[in-house]
């Protein structure tokens, strides 16, 4: 038994160190970061709360970079959870060719995040890009996508939304664990397809939304590589997100402690974010065996 | 046999010791640049060349300009920096403010110093300590697409009143699409500097009180100016470049076309702008362009960029061979090439005589020719170059007047200056 033990702690060793090192240590050391002023190059100098107070009374980009970074959240993962669950659905039907479309669907997730699909979608949306050739050819009149600073978020959002195929799996196997005989009392009982997806399917998917949105929700306020790549945070900062912030505070101008500072202060809108959802959670989640049901 | 065993372990310790020396003869070494692919081959070329000659290893860190900085700060602050480094001159006061970032490069007595001018070493030193060899000296300068030009029966301007002549002419015979130079971000910029050097001859830091030389009114006079190249539709706007994304001008069909027909770029990057160009489309560097009533030409000539040593670094004097090797011996020179400009140490110079491409030499002749103020690394330090990027791209938008525009640039560089008093 005791050799047992030694075992399993044997073998959780390398992830328990990892944790430490890579993410615990960093974490504690960049909120005593967030109170010195530290440029990398010399020793931290202890600030107190100057960070903070810089950050919230005279920091003008910050609160640009916060709203739209919580602009960007806000359209971003109800966007994408909608259409998740709405190709889902679709898919969650005996189709042909069914498994091709899964995967076709699912391959965009795997290239998302890349560098490769950001330069690809400055491409497409470029002035003579693919989208405006398709509006051309119906008519339309073509749109400065990157280069007006209220269509350009629009267009970073797009490219999150269209990574939505992790959300789809676990939308598309919640789907297929609904109990097929309460489709059947329903049908019985007269309910049509919109009537039963409303009353049948979508409470019974509630906690797999609920936990797609918290994970969504947290990619969403880190999300750095569309932005970088495409438009540089511009232009007039309207796609300038806080994880843009902080690397050009951390990186390019060697404001350490102040960057920390942006990252705690992000870390506490996610987790202020989270609780919220967690707490309305009560009211709109409902998970098998529960009694209001 | 405990005495065999102690003569054993003897034995093992001497062969360790003997090991190790030779481990401290042939040093294996970093050495960390940003380039293009020809610099690239050729640094590994000449790396590999003077290794072989002092029995070293150099093994080559080479990335693109962009990140570079972001990763050698990370690497300086866990001092894992290589055991050389290519540095740009601007970053010297970033890593090295009191002198003591780098390497005391005149302790290490493998470099001959004699081959750089007194002012080549002051401008690579920080706090009297030279932290940094330079390299190259360096300048932005005008390349003009000749073949458009030509098309366009104009000849290419030697002023910036034949510059708006020829420009209406192309926009005439050619299209509206074609545009007669290209300037964002650091471009914009530096022809911002340009103007208010030209008219008022001085640099943007006054170096005898560490603020900003130029007044309000003179540097709105060259925000106007950058406006006037958009009015009259020599360069295309800020909404314009904004809506291709973020794409560098060699990497655009325009440029390749030649419907972009000029810029003002670094001497040294000469092949990177003709290399895309179109069959048959000639680049030209040309003198600058001056304006009418200018007291200089306001050339923004620097050291390129300089190669420093590690102060952590365990093979301080092995580095410091292949460093005097790479910039002093006939065998990093000819590898070398005019890979990063123009030499400034006299040997490689001797050496190099007229080798090299023709085009990158007459770039390097009219930067080093043409006059102008000296130019203080705080012209490219990260917040200052983000104030007037930032600042110009609100006044592109109509957001700010080129008066306010000036005056926001203004404080917001004295902020910055400030915390170097």
């Amino acid at each position: 038994m005791k050799m047992q033990r030694l075992l399993g702690l044997g073998y959780l060793t390398p992830y328990i160190v990892g944790l430490l090192v890579f993410t615990a240590i960093p974490f504690i050391g960049s909120l005593y970061l967030s109170f010195t002023s530290y440029d990398l190059m010399s020793e931290p100098r202890w600030t107190g709360l100057a960070n903070y107070e810089r950050l919230f009374t005279r920091d003008r980009t910050f609160i640009k970079s916060l709203n739209v970074t919580l602009l960007y959240v806000f359209l971003t993962v109800p966007l994408k959870l909608a259409f998740a669950l709405f190709i889902a659905a679709i898919l969650n039907y005996k189709l042909m060719f069914i498994g091709l479309f899964r995967t076709a669907f699912y391959v965009p997730s795997i290239l998302g995040g890349s560098i490769a699909i950001a330069v690809l979608w400055r491409y497409i949306f470029a002035t003579e890009g693919l989208a405006n050739m398709a509006l051309a050819t119906l008519g339309l009149s073509p749109v400065d996508w990157f280069g007006d600073p209220t269509n350009a978020l629009f267009t970073i959002t797009l490219l999150r939304c269209w990574q939505f195929g992790s959300a789809m799996v676990i939308f598309l196997a919640a789907l297929q664990s609904i109990d097929k005989s309460l489709y059947e009392a329903a049908a019985i009982d007269g309910a049509g397809k919109v009537r039963t997806f409303f009353f049948i399917t979508l409470p019974l998917l509630t906690p797999v939304i609920f936990f797609n949105l918290i994970m969504q929700m947290v990619q969403a306020f880190q999300e750095f590589n569309g932005p970088y790549i495409i438009t540089q945070g511009g232009p007039l900062k309207s796609t300038y997100l806080l994880p843009l912030y902080i690397y050009d505070e951390a990186f390019k101008k060697f404001n350490m402690g102040y960057a920390s500072s942006i990252a705690w202060v992000l870390f506490a809108i996610i987790t202020v974010l989270t609780l919220v959802a967690f707490w309305s959670s009560k009211k709109w989640v409902f998970y098998a065996g529960d009694k209001r049901s | 046999m405990k005495t065999a065993r102690i003569l054993a372990a003897l034995t093992g310790v001497a062969y360790g010791a003997l090991s190790l020396g030779a481990t401290a003869q042939a040093a294996e070494l970093r050495m960390a640049w940003w380039g293009g692919d020809s610099r690239h081959v050729a640094t590994q070329k000449a790396t590999a060349a003077c290794g072989q000659k002092y029995g070293h290893t150099v093994k080559g860190e080479f990335t693109g300009f962009d990140g570079y900085l972001e990763k050698l700060t990370t690497q300086m602050a866990g001092r894992t920096e290589s055991d050389i480094v290519q540095v740009n001159w601007p970053w010297l006061p970033l890593f090295s403010k009191n002198g003591e970032g780098f390497a005391d490069l005149r302790t290490l007595k493998a470099i001959d110093l004699t081959n750089w001018t007194e002012g080549d070493l002051a401008a690579g030193s920080m706090n009297g300590v030279l932290q940094g060899l330079s390299v190259s000296t360096t300048g932005r300068v005008f390349f003009f697409n000749a073949t458009t030009f030509e098309k366009a029966g104009v000849d290419i301007p030697k002023n910036w009143d034949e510059f708006f002549a020829a420009t209406a002419t192309i926009k005439d015979k050619l299209g509206k699409d074609h545009y007669t130079f290209n300037a964002v971000k650091e471009t914009a910029q530096l022809l911002v500097t340009l103007a208010v050097v030209q008219k008022t001859g001085k640099d943007l830091v006054d170096q005898t009180n560490n603020r900003v030389a130029w007044t309000p009114e003179e540097l709105a006079e060259g925000i106007s100016f950058l406006g006037k190249l958009v009015e009259t539709g020599a360069i295309r706007s800020q909404k314009e470049e904004a809506a291709d994304g973020n794409v560098n001008l060699f990497e655009k069909p325009a440029w390749a076309e030649g419907k972009v027909a000029g810029s003002y770029e670094w001497d040294s990057t000469y092949s990177k702008y003709a290399d895309p160009l179109e069959d048959g489309q000639v680049l030209k560097p040309v003198p600058m362009l001056k304006l009418a009533g200018a007291v200089t030409e306001g050339v923004y000539r620097k050291p390129s960029m300089v190669f420093s040593i590690s102060k952590n670094s365990k093979n301080q004097e092995a580095a410091a061979q292949i460093v005097n090797c790479l910039l002093n011996e006939p065998e990093g020179i000819d590898a070398l090439g005019t890979s990063r400009g123009l030499p400034a140490s006299k040997a490689a110079a001797a050496r190099l005589g007229d080798k090299g491409e023709a085009e990158v030499r007459a770039a390097n002749a009219i930067v080093m020719a043409a006059t102008g103020p000296t130019v203080s690394p705080f012209n490219e330090h990260p917040e200052i170059r983000a104030a007037f990027i930032d600042t110009l791209e609100e006044y592109a938008y109509g957001q700010l007047t080129a008066q306010e525009a000036a005056q926001q640039i203004i404080d917001t560089v004295n902020d910055v200056l400030a915390e170097f008093d």
